[in-house]
């Protein structure tokens, strides 16, 4: 199931900048293991819903997937063969903004191999280069 | 392994963030030192040093400043963005007979029983708050899981401290679950949950205010 906002503002939304690296959701929080991004990037929510089936797939239901990252953009695109003006096109899908540093999946409850494997699987399906980490318990 | 680790540091004359980058560029980490009721210091420390001696489990240190030797736990660090490198150390002045607040992180041991049924094990807290002497805080609490089958939980009062130490988080706070994992949703459910776009607020707030003038029209 692609994601998208269940709720929004505004339709449509200018493309904005991403400046600087991520200030939060920057360490893993909910699992033990997480694969990181050291790219900014838009990441289109069938690129995030590929790096989900492909964990919980390899996982075969062990463990815990968690999403880190959720698509509130929406990017709009005019259709083909489509003179230019007569105003901003429609919203054809969805991206989430992530800065390096970003913690974008997640995943708890399996040993660290199966969770590198699944996180490398996952690293795959995404547009930038991404790092696996580990959960930091102490200081 | 020897508890006590003395650091060389020096005073930081410059402070604010272009002075820290600068130390930091140098191969030291910019820090400060605080508590007693004294005046903060700014001082910077051996980048090396103080790495390898967080790696190897040290929270109190001697801190060398000039001739004055201080002793100082290391209340918080902060991480640059990828979590990798150490830009900046609070450390505490403490007595080594003095009751100390600190985090402790807690260490899982064993493989659940309910984890052969299918149940899955998350951590909810990794880290408890105790108070204990300062002289002996524990590198980690360690909380064994084996007893735990599908639908068990384990909060904070159920865990042994090490002696000498009390809880000082809440005794209710959660920390471990085992629980089987949510089954995979059908997917003509799926597809019937799925909306074509979402809802837009401002729209429907405008409508709303049409709506009621069209009435007072009519």
């Amino acid at each position: 199931m692609v994601m998208m906002p269940k709720r929004v503002k505004y339709r449509k939304s200018q493309r904005g900048k991403m400046k600087g690296n991520a200030a939060r959701s920057n360490f893993v929080a909910f699992g033990e293991y997480g694969l990181q991004a050291l790219e900014q990037s838009w990441i289109t929510a069938r690129q995030i819903e590929a790096g989900r089936v492909a964990a919980t797939h390899f996982l075969h239901r062990e463990g815990k997937v968690y999403l880190r990252l959720f698509p509130h953009k929406p990017v709009s695109s005019k259709p083909l063969e489509t003179r230019m003006g007569k105003g901003k096109g429609e919203p054809e899908f969805w991206v989430a903004r992530v800065r390096p540093g970003q913690v974008m999946f997640e995943i708890g409850g399996v040993e660290e191999d199966v969770a590198k494997q699944a996180l490398v699987r996952v690293a795959h399906k995404m547009p930038i280069r991404c790092r696996f980490i580990k959960r930091r318990h102490s200081l | 392994m020897a508890k006590n680790l003395q650091l060389n540091a020096t005073i930081r004359e410059n402070t604010g963030s272009k002075a820290a980058a600068k130390e930091r560029k140098q191969g030291r980490i910019p820090a400060v030192v605080y508590g007693h009721k004294k005046e903060p210091e700014a001082i910077s420390l051996d980048e090396h040093n103080l790495v390898v001696g967080i790696h190897h489990g040290h929270r109190l240190m001697d801190i060398k400043i000039g001739k004055k030797i201080q002793k100082v736990l290391i209340k918080d660090l902060q991480y640059d963005h990828l979590g990798r490198n150490i830009i900046h150390a609070d450390l505490v002045r403490v007595d080594i007979t003095e009751t100390v607040k600190v985090t402790v992180p807690i260490e899982l041991k064993g493989t659940a029983k309910g984890t052969q049924e299918g149940g899955v094990i998350t951590e909810h807290t990794d880290h408890l708050e105790i108070e204990c002497q300062a002289a002996n805080i524990p590198e980690s609490i360690v909380v064994t899981v084996t007893d735990m089958d599908v639908g068990d939980t384990m909060h904070a009062k159920d865990v042994e401290l090490p002696p000498g130490a009390t809880l000082s988080s809440s005794p209710d706070i959660l920390l471990v679950t085992c629980s089987l994992v949510a089954a995979a949703k059908a997917a003509e459910e799926i597809e019937e949950e799925v909306p074509a776009a979402p809802e837009v607020i401002t729209e429907a707030k405008e409508a709303e205010e049409e709506a009621p003038e069209e009435k007072a029209k009519e």
